[in-house]
């Protein structure tokens, strides 16, 4: 297995009936994703692109062997979707849906961690191991096959920054969006743990931005505990003050959260910091 | 969503958390009015929505309620902080002897609650964690399962607290979570809660924010959100379900995704550009919020002679491409200004070809599909057009 998911995961759908359920569920079926069962409440028994629907997780689980979720319900049931995920005892969740509200995120993350459930998201594009499988909305002609991990938290921005490793010939291990969310289920340094230990995985391209204190958390990590060559970027360098910073989670933490900030933890970890999108295969080249 | 301060009070009373008499005002009359009632020197307190407002003039104190009526006539519709003053909060002055502070928030690295007390209060926090560090103590919560009473206790407790003040103050800290939880709160901080003369605990000021992903639930609040956004861009954004924030240059940036749009900023900050606003028109696109967006963009331009060009960068990932590009022309169809626009349109084959397809023959565009190439283009239109050589 790469990290999290790879070829033979077997993928279930929560919400696949939805709009945008049904739209990623096709194009996932297209990279190949193996996608066996769908749940919506009120609509077992039914087919979505020949995929059984059925109404609980639970009776998806006695017909088949599922290793991942993935939840696109609108923001308001997400957290009874993932509570029953991880009550059904799967062990990787992907949440696409964005708008969750904080609670529930608390939540999700307190049970998930109780239960020994691992996930990514909310507010994520989703993970992408190239040539293999996909679990989200990756683009497929922004990657390929090859060495190099892409860790985000953005959405777009991951796709954006996977797209000019692959146009300079550079292949990704996985690329892996953790959600543009002030809580999400994996924290960068949980993905470099994986990481290190995974054999594909040859160097690390790490996508910040401002908010939170996780680069500053996985820059003590990297300077400690990490041998592979990693390369950072950081979005947000020119944001004003106070005004997409988000929650107020660093109320006694400082100056923690600032781009500066991110950006002085990594060069003091030894990772070099690209300005640009085109500098980060420069830096990864090197 | 930031409340005011009388809006977090009454969280606070219908909590149980002790708040001083008060009344809130608009006029220097109600203000006399309320002061007589009181029937005792009051504070006057300007509502805003930010910190600071004592140091600022905004809080004062007025000994007879002629006096009160004399200050409120003279803070009310002045600036402050960058916000107008349009109501006071009209208070008995607390006799007090100590002050402390209590603050429920996020913490980041473990995704729970955690409750912040401090022995000095008064003061910002940060300054206090700065300055003096051992004042201040706190405690992770379990958001499933709420927080203990005892666990309020062990917590106040090492702030020095003891006998009724420990008891009273622990009650306040649960109460408190319990205001956090059931509002859906990303903060709530009662700083100072000060303990009187005659030894009662009282919150002589809150903090409070909604999360505005749980807006919805809290119909009390739900439609506040836009109106308390003072910039009408800002405000006309949040209706059209976009992200935007006024900067101050001459090139105006839209991107979708956050990460995304805040990095093109930086790009072109770093290639000598001058972004004139920040609008991130969200991940997914609908052809509504294309066109909210980008109309946007062009009143903005066209209401500010700074702006020489505007920048669209579009990363395509599952958004129907069709709904896009409609979305940018109907834009432009209806809201009509010279400004050029720079496209630079990626992502997902075949959904990029199709965008930039219905969008070739517009006028106006300019396609590109390298961002270094887009980015330059249009920093060069900008300082052409203020007459630099280049």
């Amino acid at each position: 297995m790469a990290i999290f998911v790879d070829k033979d995961t077997n993928v279930l759908v929560q919400g696949i009936t939805g709009r945008l359920g049904a739209l990623q569920t096709e194009l996932m079926l297209d990279y190949g994703t193996r996608i066996v069962a769908g749940v919506t409440p009120g609509k077992g028994g039914e087919t979505q692109f020949d995929i059984p629907v059925y109404d609980s997780i639970q009776e998806a689980m006695s017909k088949h062997r599922i290793d991942a979720s993935v939840i696109y319900v609108p923001a308001p049931f997400v957290r009874d979707a993932a509570f029953e995920a991880i009550d059904a005892g799967i062990k990787f969740m992907v949440i696409i849906t964005d708008w969750v509200p904080l609670h529930s995120e608390m939540k999700i993350k307190a049970y998930a961690k109780s239960k020994g459930t691992r996930y990514i998201g909310p507010n994520t594009p989703g993970i992408m191991i190239p040539g293999q499988t996909s679990l989200g909305m990756i683009s497929p002609s922004a990657v390929m096959p090859g060495g190099v991990a892409v860790v985000s938290r953005s959405g777009t921005l991951t796709d954006e920054v996977a797209s000019h490793l692959s146009e300079q010939g550079i292949g990704q291990s996985v690329v892996v969006g953790l959600g543009g969310d002030p809580i999400v289920g994996s924290r960068m340094i949980d993905v470099l743990k994986l990481l290190k230990e995974d054999v594909q995985t040859k160097g690390v391209v790490i996508v910040g931005e401002i908010g939170g204190t996780m680069e500053e958390e996985v820059a003590r990590y990297l300077d400690a505990q990490f041998d592979k060559p990693v390369v950072a970027f950081v979005a947000g360098r020119t944001a004003p003050r106070g005004k997409v910073m988000g929650h107020a989670g660093a109320i006694i933490m400082g100056e923690r959260g600032m781009a500066e900030s991110k950006i002085n933890a990594f060069k003091s970890a030894g990772v070099p910091v690209a300005k640009t999108f085109w500098e980060i295969p420069l830096l990864v080249k090197r | 969503m930031k409340l005011y301060e009388y809006e977090g009070k009454e969280l606070f009373r219908r909590f149980g958390i002790p708040v001083p008499e008060g009344t809130l005002v608009r006029t220097g009359e109600e203000a006399q009015r309320a002061a007589i009632r009181i029937g005792k020197e009051v504070i006057v307190k300007s509502q805003i929505l930010a910190g600071g407002r004592g140091k600022a003039g905004g809080i004062r104190v007025a000994k007879t309620p002629e006096d009160a009526e004399k200050v409120a006539h003279d803070i009310l519709g002045t600036e402050l902080q960058g916000y107008k003053v349009s109501s006071l909060l009209v208070e008995e002055k607390l006799d007090i002897t100590n002050e402390i502070y209590m603050g429920i928030t996020v913490d980041d690295e473990n995704g729970v609650p955690i409750a912040i007390v401090s022995a000095e209060g008064g003061v910002e926090i940060e300054e206090v964690a700065r300055k003096n560090p051992e004042k201040i103590a706190s405690a992770l919560i379990d958001p499933l399962y709420g927080i203990r009473s005892y666990g309020a206790i062990n917590l106040v407790r090492q702030i020095g607290l003891t006998r009724e003040a420990l008891i009273s103050a622990g009650k306040i800290l649960s109460q408190l979570y319990n205001l956090f939880a059931s509002y859906d709160a990303g903060i709530v901080e009662i700083n100072p809660l000060v303990i009187t003369n005659e030894g009662k605990m009282i919150a002589a000021d809150s903090r409070c924010e909604i999360d505005d992903n749980s807006l919805l639930k809290h119909p009390e609040f739900k439609d506040l959100r836009i109106q308390r956004i003072e910039n009408p861009w800002e405000r006309e954004g949040v209706k059209g379900g976009v992200n935007y924030v006024d900067l101050e240059g001459n090139i105006a940036v839209m991107a979708n995704g956050a990460g995304l749009t805040m990095s093109v900023l930086d790009i072109v900050k770093a290639g000598g550009g001058d972004p004139a606003c920040f609008l991130d028109v969200g991940g997914g696109l609908s052809r509504e919020r294309m066109k909210n967006g980008v109309g946007l963009l062009l009143k903005r331009a066209g209401a500010d002679q700074r702006i020489k060009v505007i920048i669209l960068m579009v990363r395509m990932m599952i958004s129907p491409p069709d709904a896009v590009a409609e979305g940018i022309m109907e834009a432009i169809k209806e809201v009509k200004v010279e400004t050029p626009i720079i496209a630079v349109i990626r992502g997902r084959e075949p959904y990029e070809k199709r965008v930039r397809e219905l969008l070739k023959n517009v006028e106006k565009i300019t396609l590109f599909s390298s961002v270094e190439e887009g980015i330059r283009e249009a920093i060069e239109i900008a300082r052409d057009r203020n007459g630099y050589i280049c």
